[in-house]
């Protein structure tokens, strides 16, 4: 279960990086690191799981002392929480930054723009 | 097509090295040392029921202080970079379809119900599933929402900047009143912890997820509505 | 003491205010933001001062009131206050610099400056890996938004290609921090390191690799940085400052530190390797550079390769680590803020442009600080951090780490001073040509240059008190050279008095503590150093720059001769090598020249530093004498390298091409400076070297043979070169290759009359080839050329340096009755009495070749026709004769009375030879001196020349009772044509015969094979920048590649 989990992960994170180190448009760079994001995400969550317990919240299906024995690890449940809010933050930014190179050149072509070279 | 070779070939090698970790890892039976420090401590300590709600505004309240400034960096920069050169006050040069009977009047119903729950979600952050980034975000589906009704509508940027930085310097302060009134920076328990898994619970955690949930809708809708305005092409 | 979490607690609270400003209210918003910077700075500073003052314990901050490492926790230790101070000072500096660019986008572009200053401080405050990761992605969104403040278009592509590169470190980030967690259960740095390695293997391994990889990325490793350097070519110079200080060079560096406390000693050998390979290949590539931001951006990932590389050696480095590793990063912060500071005030980006910065002293100062501090010169803590860290690597056998130190410092060294170069020599475009102004100096920009500079002097005397060396700073003539900065304002005349005062007053106040040997040298150099200084009263004006060059080459040489351990030797060594590089580069014409001076000085200092080390052996005081107990594995290699310093600067066959440019490009009275009294520095070395060191023996090869060798053909080729040259200051100075070969023979000989010999030629060498360089000189300034054959007849106009140049030819070619005659006779006494006779034979060959040059001068410049356009000529200037007229006193006198001198340091030798058979055998007695071979006595000498002298002269008048007087333009006995004077006057070419007979003998071989090998260094440069295509997405494939790479070497740790 946590070997599928994770497996999903690492292959979204490869084809991510496939997609974004081979297309050309601008915009299709930053979705293929979306998807990689999404697989980081997933191997985060994926090594918190534990096999037959439950979500870190004490209520009454889990009492106080028997937390240790029934929850999953919360912390990388914390992490990736902000890992997610950081990914979505730059790929906010990715994209202002798409327009604006758009606005300036009038085409998505990543290869346009390397007037900064050597 | 030789890059996509080059590129295939180093995912490859990066791909093995994925193998190696899914091959040696075996997955824990028992929580580790921190985890089940948490599992002990977060309900006496802090008084939260919810432990990742725990973990994320108190135990690594650090990190989520850097997460809401993720954030609001991001809106300053989008601000910052749409801003520049466009015109400001001119208005859409296209006609824009019209949004439609339906999604008018479900806006009109959907919206404040939207925001309630958004509220609800951060507000309850410390014994449910949710907290204020979620809460955050739900609030800024409604205004999303309220975009797509109306491209043209105008959002009033004070009103968002001022939501954002009040809230935010709120949960500085706060955090500096852990150092002097309990055991150090962003500590919850300068407000008594209450009993576990009521509203008023938690110390200061409520609080604080309510002014993250207000912040990150803040800035998700800045950030929106910052784009929405740039579409001019 | 304030909590350290206000530091980040002002810069976000101060972040969200200035949102709640209103967008008119920029002052109240700008002062808010100068205020926190300020605010945050102060909490560094106290909490340094604590550390520092106060001996103050490290410092643990809890927040969210749990222990570690449950909660995040923050540590302060000395290594934070000062990285944090440093970090902040340079935000507020930039803060101040870029303040138009502030006011223009308001509050929001302000409050992106906080985040990134508070996020740098995060990251170096931190103990948690993830908090770690939450820093730096918040110092890449700043940097993205901060990438906008720029004018520069590009820097928007810039900024997205680092978004790029910082998905996939985030990646790599990610993934090895969650692992690790799993490995070890806890985020905390400390609590991972207190692991026991076993959990740290395989998975655990691989986790650390993926994050190591990551915070690498963020100092911009080789080749995996084509990004940063495209940010720090178009960002706004106030942010490539910040860049490259704060950032890569303070925070990046010690994350990685803190990242190695989980990894351990396995893993610095990674990082020593991939530091070093950017040291060294990003200098590389800079030699190709032009854009001058670009070329700093190069130099940025050099050094910070380099701090990564000290890093890496950490395992030996012990109590010195953070000496060295903390000389390394300020000077590196402080120097490369500066320079981008600087870029900000000039209009245009090739490097060329930078020489409108000529006529702003102070701003040249600035640079000439800066690229100092970078090349690791003394007095900055960088010279100390380097030596340190050489001593270490030599005594812990770490020879390859230590030659790609210094290779990259040279490459690295070599641009700058070019660069220098550039703004000194370099053409200025006019300002009425171009349309926008080249230099734009607004005060507030200014002020933060020079607080830069002011804190990188500062640091240098605070480097020297923490050093376990002497600080530089209490050398009274180092003192008494840097006052002169102070006095530039002072008209010449004034300063030139101050300068021949002082020199002469530190003589008289300390010639009774030098041994006879130091006092010929320190004599030579100060007393003959006024000499030669009263030549620049000629010199109106303010002459600026000239006297605290001049100074610190003199306070180089006054060091060198008292200097007791090699730190102090090799201190004074680089004290003069910079001083005279900066009068070199006064010539009109002297640019390659200085260059190819700075770098082959260098080189040879590089070479010095490293015997040094070899010899120490990891003894931190380690005096001269001491070289004598150097064991026998290593003594050679110390010897040899040590020898090859010394003989870069005497100019020896083979690395002698620096010599006849820069010391015929010289202004008149640096030339005889250079000349006279800096090439005798290297003698002094190699008397000191061969005096501890003796014979040594490599492979069954002598040394000294091999020297004695390189002298010979020295004395040989580089006569035979004056011979065809036609450039009358070139003829001196390769004059001076050969006669510097003559001194290295006579010391290679290692017997006392060798020596004695040698000392001769100190002492004359010094007196005629600064008359004659005087008086040359005096001749070009007067006839607007140095090309022999355009001149003629100039003794009926200049009769005073015809006496001079008279004398002069007259000591130099050996012949009696002069002292030059004393050298030769004492060396053929020693070269008879020592085995060597082949090298012997190219030494006597010598003489009269030297002849065939020295001729020349009188003949060409002072007989024969008077040129038409010289008729009005006058007599060199009066202050540039006088030193002559005391130089041709003084011959007379040392001819007169050699044994005055020498008798004292014959006795003074004979124990060092006691053991040698070959004695000197001379015999003092009244004035005679006699030897094996004969006796000379001066005197009579002296009488009979003058006799026939007498009786030649009066047949001469008698015979030319009948003479006929010749108008000029009677051509029909003036033997030229007028036209194309070049190729018909009979001077022009005078020895083409000979050039014939034996011109292949002086092929430029050695000045191609330098030159191939720079060009070899451009091509490889520009051929390999190409690797950085602008690409953003093929800059992301290299760093995958780059990390994939890495990976595969490692597999064997």
């Amino acid at each position: 279960m946590v070997q599928i989990a994770m497996a999903t992960g690492f292959i979204l994170i490869l084809m991510g990086l496939y997609g974004a180190l081979t297309n050309q448009n601008i915009l299709r760079i930053i979705v293929s690191f979306s998807i990689a994001n999404t697989g980081v995400n997933i191997v985060l969550v994926s090594i918190g799981y534990m096999h037959g317990r439950t979500a870190p919240i004490l209520n009454e299906a889990v009492p106080l002392a028997q937390a240790t024995a029934r929850i999953i690890d919360p912390v990388p449940q914390a992490l990736v929480l902000t890992a997610i809010v950081i990914g979505l933050g730059i790929t906010t930014l990715m994209l202002a930054f798409a327009y604006k190179l758009y606005e300036r050149k009038g085409t998505l072509d990543i290869s346009k723009f390397s007037e900064l070279k050597w | 097509m030789i890059k996509r070779a080059m590129v295939f070939l180093f995912l490859l090698g990066l791909g093995s090295l994925f193998i190696v970790f899914m091959q040696e890892y075996t997955p824990d039976t028992e929580l580790n040392q921190t985890g089940r420090y948490y599992a002990e401590h977060t309900a006496q300590d802090i008084g939260a029921a919810n432990i990742v709600t725990a973990i994320i505004v108190t135990y690594r309240g650090l990190d989520t202080i850097g997460e809401v400034t993720v954030l609001f960096l991001t809106a300053a920069i989008v601000g910052m970079l749409l801003s520049r050169g466009s015109h400001k006050g001119k208005s859409l040069q296209r006609e824009l379809p019209q949004s439609g009977e339906l999604l008018t009047t479900g806006s009109y119903l959907l919206v404040p119900l939207i925001l309630l729950l958004g509220a609800y979600v951060f507000i309850n952050g410390h014994l449910t599933p949710g907290g204020g980034f979620q809460g955050g975000a739900i609030i800024a589906s409604a205004i999303l929402l309220m975009l797509l009704t109306d491209p043209l509508r105008h959002f009033s940027h004070q009103l968002i900047t001022i939501i954002e930085s009040v809230s935010g310097l709120l949960f500085v302060s706060i955090g500096v009143l852990g150092l002097f009134y309990a055991g150090g920076f962003l500590d919850n328990r300068i407000l008594p912890l209450g009993e576990l898994g009521s509203l008023f619970s938690a110390g200061v955690i409520p609080i604080i997820y309510s002014l993250i949930g207000l912040k990150v809708g803040a800035e998700f809708s800045s950030m929106l509505v910052n784009l929405s305005e740039t579409e001019d092409s | 003491m304030v909590n350290v979490i206000f530091i980040i607690v002002i810069g976000l609270g101060a972040a969200f205010l200035l949102g709640l400003l209103r967008e008119k209210w920029r002052n109240t918003a700008y002062a808010l933001t100068l205020g926190s910077l300020l605010a945050m700075a102060w909490i560094a500073a106290r909490w340094l001062l604590f550390f520092a003052v106060d001996g103050g314990a490290t410092f643990e901050i809890f927040t969210a009131g749990t222990a570690p490492p449950f909660a995040i926790n923050l540590r302060m230790g000395i290594t934070e206050s000062v990285l944090l101070l440093l970090v902040i000072l340079s935000g507020l500096l930039s803060a101040i610099y870029m303040s138009k660019s502030l006011y223009r986008l308001g509050g929001r572009a302000m409050s992106v400056l906080l985040v990134f200053i508070m996020a740098l401080c995060g990251i170096i405050l931190t103990r948690d890996i993830f908090n770690l990761f939450v820093f730096f992605e918040l110092a890449v969104i700043a940097t993205a938004g901060l990438l906008l403040i720029s004018e520069n278009k590009q820097a928007l592509s810039a900024g997205f290609k680092y978004l790029i590169i910082s998905q996939l470190v985030s990646v790599f980030l990610l993934i090895g921090i969650i692992f690790t967690y799993h490995v070890s259960g806890t985020l905390n740095i400390d609590g991972i390191a207190g692991l026991s390695l076993d959990m740290m293997k395989g998975i655990g391994s691989l986790a650390f690799f993926f994050m190591l990889m990551a915070i690498l990325t963020e100092a911009k490793p080789f080749p995996a940085n084509g990004w940063a350097l495209d940010i720090y070519e178009s960002a706004h110079p106030a942010f490539s400052a910040l860049f490259s200080a704060a950032m890569a060079g303070s925070a990046a560096v010690y994350a990685v530190d803190k990242l190695l406390l989980i990894g351990g000693q396995q893993w610095l050998p990674v990082v020593t390797a991939i530091g070093l390979l950017s040291f060294v290949a990003a200098n590389l590539l800079a030699l190709s550079q032009t854009h001058d931001r670009r070329t700093l951006g190069y130099s940025s990932v050099g050094q910070v390769g380099l701090i990564l590389a000290i890093i890496g050696q950490r395992d030996i480095l012990g109590d010195s680590y953070l000496f060295i590793a903390g000389g390394i990063l300020i000077s590196h912060a402080v120097a490369k803020a500066g320079l981008y500071w600087i870029s900000g005030l000039i209009n245009q980006r090739h490097l060329t442009d930078w020489a409108v910065l000529r006529g702003h002293p102070l701003l040249i100062l600035a640079f000439v600080s800066f690229i100092a501090m970078l090349s690791g010169l003394p007095p900055f803590p960088s010279f100390y951090a380097k030596w340190e860290l050489v001593m270490i690597l030599a005594s812990e056998n770490r020879l390859w780490i230590l030659a790609f130190v210094l290779i990259g410092s040279l490459l690295e060294a070599s641009y700058l001073f070019r660069w220098f170069g550039y703004i000194i020599k370099r053409e200025r475009v006019q300002e009425e040509e171009s349309e926008s102004p080249l230099l734009s100096l607004a005060s507030h920009k200014l002020l933060v240059i020079f607080s830069a500079l002011a804190i990188s002097w500062g640091l240098a005397y605070l480097w020297g008190e923490l050093s376990a060396h002497d600080n530089l700073f209490y050398a009274l003539p180092l003192l008494f050279a840097l006052s002169f900065l102070l006095l530039e304002w002072l008209p010449a005349w004034v300063k030139n008095t101050l300068a021949i005062a002082g020199m002469v007053y530190y003589f008289v106040m300390s010639y009774s503590l030098y041994d006879p040997l130091q006092i010929i040298f320190a004599a030579i150099f100060l007393l003959g150093g006024a000499v030669i200084l009263l030549a620049s009263y000629h010199v109106h004006g303010r002459r600026m720059g000239f006297y605290p060059s001049a100074m610190l080459m003199f306070a180089g040489l006054t060091l060198l001769v008292v200097a007791e351990d090699s730190f102090q030797f090799f201190a004074a060594w680089e004290f003069l090598t910079i001083g005279s590089y900066f009068m070199i580069l006064r010539g009109k014409h002297s640019e390659p020249h200085a260059l190819s001076y700075i770098i082959f000085s260098l080189g040879g200092a590089f070479l010095i530093l490293a015997g040094f080390a070899l010899a120490a052996q990891g003894v931190t005081l380690f005096t001269l004498e001491s070289l004598a107990h150097v064991a026998a594995p290593i003594a050679p290699w110390v010897f040899l390298l040590l020898a090859i310093g010394f003989m870069t600067k005497t100019a020896a066959i083979g690395l002698h091409i620096w010599l006849p440019g820069a010391h015929a490009e010289a202004e008149t009275d640096v030339s005889p400076m250079v000349s006279g009294i800096l090439l005798k520095a290297g003698l002094f070395g190699i008397m000191m070297l061969l005096m501890n060191m003796g014979k040594q023996q490599l492979y069954g090869i002598e040394l000294t043979f091999i020297m004695l060798w390189i002298g010979a053909l020295s004395a040989f080729l580089g006569n035979l070169m004056a011979v065809f040259q036609e450039d009358a200051k070139r003829l001196l100075a390769y004059s001076s290759i050969g006669q510097m070969g003559y001194a290295l023979f006579g010391l290679a000989l290692m017997n006392q009359l060798g020596w004695l010999m040698a000392l001769m030629f100190v002492i004359n060498h010094y007196i005629y080839k600064s008359m004659l360089f005087l008086s040359v000189g005096g001749v070009a300034k007067r006839t607007g050329t140095r090309e022999m054959y355009k001149m003629g007849g100039l003794i009926a106009m200049m009769p005073f340096s015809f006496i001079a140049v008279l004398i002069g030819i007259i000591a130099v070619s050996g012949v009696p009755p002069l002292s030059g005659f004393g050298g030769r006779w004492v060396f053929y006494n020693a070269i008879l009495s020592s085995e060597y006779r082949l090298p012997m034979m190219l030494i006597f060959i010598s003489g009269p070749i030297a002849f065939l040059y020295l001729f020349r001068l009188i003949h060409t410049i002072f007989l024969g026709q008077l040129k038409d356009e010289h008729r009005q000529i006058k007599e060199a200037p009066f202050w540039i004769i006088l030193p002559q007229m005391i130089y041709v006193a003084a011959l007379m006198v040392f001819a007169v009375v050699p044994g005055l001198v020498l008798r004292k340091v014959d006795a003074y030798l004979s124990p060092f030879f006691a053991e040698t058979a070959a004695k000197s055998g001379l015999n003092w007695e009244g004035l005679t001196i006699t030897s094996n071979y004969g006796y000379w006595s001066p005197i009579p000498i002296m009488v009979i020349i003058a006799i026939i002298f007498g009786l030649l002269f009066v047949w001469l008048l008698f015979v030319n009772r009948k003479a006929q007087k010749v108008k000029q333009f009677n051509i029909v006995y003036s033997a030229e044509r007028p036209f194309r004077p070049e190729t018909t006057h009979f001077a022009w070419n005078f020895f083409a015969p000979y050039r014939k007979a034996m011109g292949f003998l002086i092929q430029p071989f050695v000045t191609r094979f330098w030159e191939t090998l720079t060009d070899f260094l451009h091509t490889v440069a520009d051929l390999f920048r190409r690797f950085y295509t602008g690409n953003g997405q093929t800059y992301a494939i290299q760093l995958l590649a780059f990390v994939v790479i890495v990976y595969l070497f490692r597999v064997e740790f």
